[in-house]
């Protein structure tokens, strides 16, 4: 039974949601609509994906990070709620899924990585604070190139200025939310009553745009004027995503330990940890300096007896004279000169 | 005037001026130069006026894609706008009144924008990837048509720029790791969702053609009659014998009736 689970690897949650990009939020939904064993560990750590990608699904002995993919290979493996489509339907879901990739997409990446009041206030913090130590230095400036390769390099072209290419993407995500709710309607999901891999994919990238606080947000403007499409994300959010009890407790343990401990404590989450290392940092220098300018001198003297290291030290241990300064030795038996 | 500020303001002034005589496309060769991706995008924006019954006359242009206002070809000069690639002229030929679309409902004009995405994400990149990616094809083909009009070194050096713009473009959206056979089951599952869609009606939304109509045309009749060492594109189209129906369809309506050529 063990072997059924599929193991999960997402970004870690925020503002209400259970994960805050959208290919792991549409990857989660699917998992949920279609019922699927899950084994869910929300990180910060992209590190061990072979492609650098979160998600991450494991499952025996395969590896998937693309969404199309792992929705194919759950497909595969009998986990779907695309089955009760028509033909004509899931030749809509793909042409949808597309409009999203093409229209949507390029706006979601500008404005969370390309804007630079957002990306420097809002967006590399956010990174900065989930990902583990030495990947928050370079993770986020990478997947911020990436964005704007992306963006660059398919919506614009040789004469375009950034101005246009903004105003154009943004035009066409607005574009794409209408269709959207045209194509919605008064429906419950896109499909009927029952949610599909479409539905999944509006979601995930709908969902962090309605949600996450931005301080410049035009498409979370727009998008509060589609009420269907709001209460779609809500809908979803509140039948698949019920409030974990657990992280309710730890929010609220998180809540009241803030409150109690002095406010630097939120700015500086390691601060202990930084302290011990600038600690031994300080040390390492401090007597890397002494030893240099030789006011501390090691001194390994060669003897028959000794087994161990004089050959790699016997560079510093040029025989010499000394009065007052201070020697370090070993207490093993070993003499003086 | 570039394509993508001029929108708002040709709504503006382009509202009641009629479509002048002399509206013309610019394309470059089409015998010697052009590489099909370009092609078919200048077969689509063509089918497109054709089917709104709108007159121009077709330009070649050795340089026609450093003339164009966004880098890429075709583009068509009406009076004093020069509007560039399918979508943005869709949208200024809709400013002088002429819609294809006009009679659909909302949720059916929201399918049918879906559709012709499908065809940009889908068709667009798999093209390009066969053009430039695929081995055989582009130093075969490619890009000896695309460097044909310039001399000794520039022939080699705009052609290598150009591929490797395109490499980075398709690395962008995560095409350019990809097999062929990948992107043949990616080409596969698009021209499935087309036929399903199409079924046996005339045109994609029943009986009148639609700027969707234009652009799967453009790219389809592209894919079935160029010549590459590489034709497995051409086999896929094959097997739906609905979408190669359809072309032959908008091949006798458009352009053999009035005896036009492409």
């Amino acid at each position: 039974m063990a072997d059924d689970v599929i193991d999960l690897q997402v970004w870690k949650g925020d503002w209400g949601l259970p994960t805050v990009d959208p290919a792991c939020l549409s990857t989660l939904s699917y998992c949920r609509f279609s019922g699927v064993p899950l084994k869910l560990r929300k990180t910060g750590n992209p590190w061990r994906s072979p492609s650098g990608e979160l998600p991450i699904m494991k499952h025996r002995n395969v590896t998937e990070t693309k969404v199309s993919e792992i929705f194919s290979y759950l497909r595969k493996q009998n986990y779907g709620c695309d089955f009760a489509l028509s033909n004509k339907q899931s030749a809509d879901a793909v042409a949808f899924s597309s409009m999203l990739e093409e229209k949507l997409l390029p706006a979601i990446l500008h404005l969370w990585w390309i804007d630079g009041k957002t990306f420097v206030d809002f967006t590399r913090p956010w990174y900065t604070k989930v990902l583990p130590f030495p990947l928050n230095f370079f993770i986020p400036g990478q997947k911020q190139k990436q964005a704007s390769l992306r963006v660059s390099l398919t919506k614009g072209g040789t004469n375009v200025s950034d101005t246009e290419l903004e105003a154009k993407i943004y035009k066409e995500a607005k574009e794409c939310m209408n269709l959207l709710a045209y194509r919605l309607g008064k429906q419950e999901y896109f499909f009927g009553s029952t949610p599909s891999s479409l539905d999944a994919l509006v979601f995930g990238y709908l969902a962090p745009i309605l949600k996450a606080p931005l301080p410049n947000n035009q498409l979370q403007n727009h998008l509060k004027m589609c009420d269907n499409l709001c209460s779609l994300c809500n809908r979803i959010l509140l039948r698949y995503f019920p409030p974990d009890p657990e992280e309710e407790a730890k929010k609220k343990k998180a809540e009241a330990s803030k409150s109690q401990s002095s406010s630097d404590l939120q700015e500086f989450p390691n601060k202990k940890r930084n302290m011990v290392l600038a600690a031994i940092f300080a040390l390492t220098a401090m007597a890397g300096y002494a030893f240099l300018s030789g006011i501390i001198q090691i001194d390994i003297v060669d003897d028959s007896n000794s087994t161990s290291n004089n050959t790699s030290s016997s560079y510093f241990s040029k025989p010499q004279t000394y009065k007052n300064e201070p020697v370090f030795e070993d207490n093993d038996g070993y003499d003086d000169e | 005037m570039s394509s993508l500020v001029a929108e708002a303001v040709q709504a503006e002034l382009g509202a009641y001026e009629p479509w002048p005589d002399n509206a013309c496309l610019y394309q470059p060769y089409q015998v010697e130069q052009i590489t099909f991706p370009d092609y078919a995008n200048c077969l689509s924006v063509k089918t497109f006026l054709h089917m709104c019954g709108l007159e121009f006359h077709t330009e070649v242009r050795t340089n026609a894609e450093e003339m164009s206002p966004s880098g890429k070809v075709p583009f068509i000069h009406v009076g004093a706008f020069l509007v560039s690639e399918l979508d943005p002229i869709i949208a200024f030929v809709n400013t002088r009144g002429f819609q294809l679309s006009r009679d659909l409902d909302e949720g059916m004009k929201s399918e049918m924008r879906a559709y012709m995405a499908l065809i940009e994400n889908v068709m667009v990149n798999a093209e390009l990837y066969l053009a430039w990616i695929d081995e055989a094809v582009s130093e075969e083909i490619t890009k000896p048509r695309y460097g044909y009009i310039h001399p000794w070194p520039l022939n080699r050096l705009l052609p290598w720029q150009k591929q490797s713009n395109v490499r980075a473009r398709l690395n962008s959206v995560g095409w350019a790791k990809k097999t062929m056979d990948e992107v043949c089951d990616e080409v596969k599952t698009c021209c499935q969702a087309l036929a399903e869609r199409l079924d046996s009606k005339q045109y994609f939304f029943g009986d009148k053609p639609t700027e969707l109509d234009a652009l799967v045309f453009g790219h389809l009749y592209t894919i079935l009659t160029t010549r590459l060492p590489v034709s497995r594109f051409a086999e896929i189209v094959q097997q739906f014998s609905n979408l190669t129906a359809f072309c032959t369809r908008v091949e006798e309506n458009f352009y053999k009736k009035y005896g036009r050529d492409f």
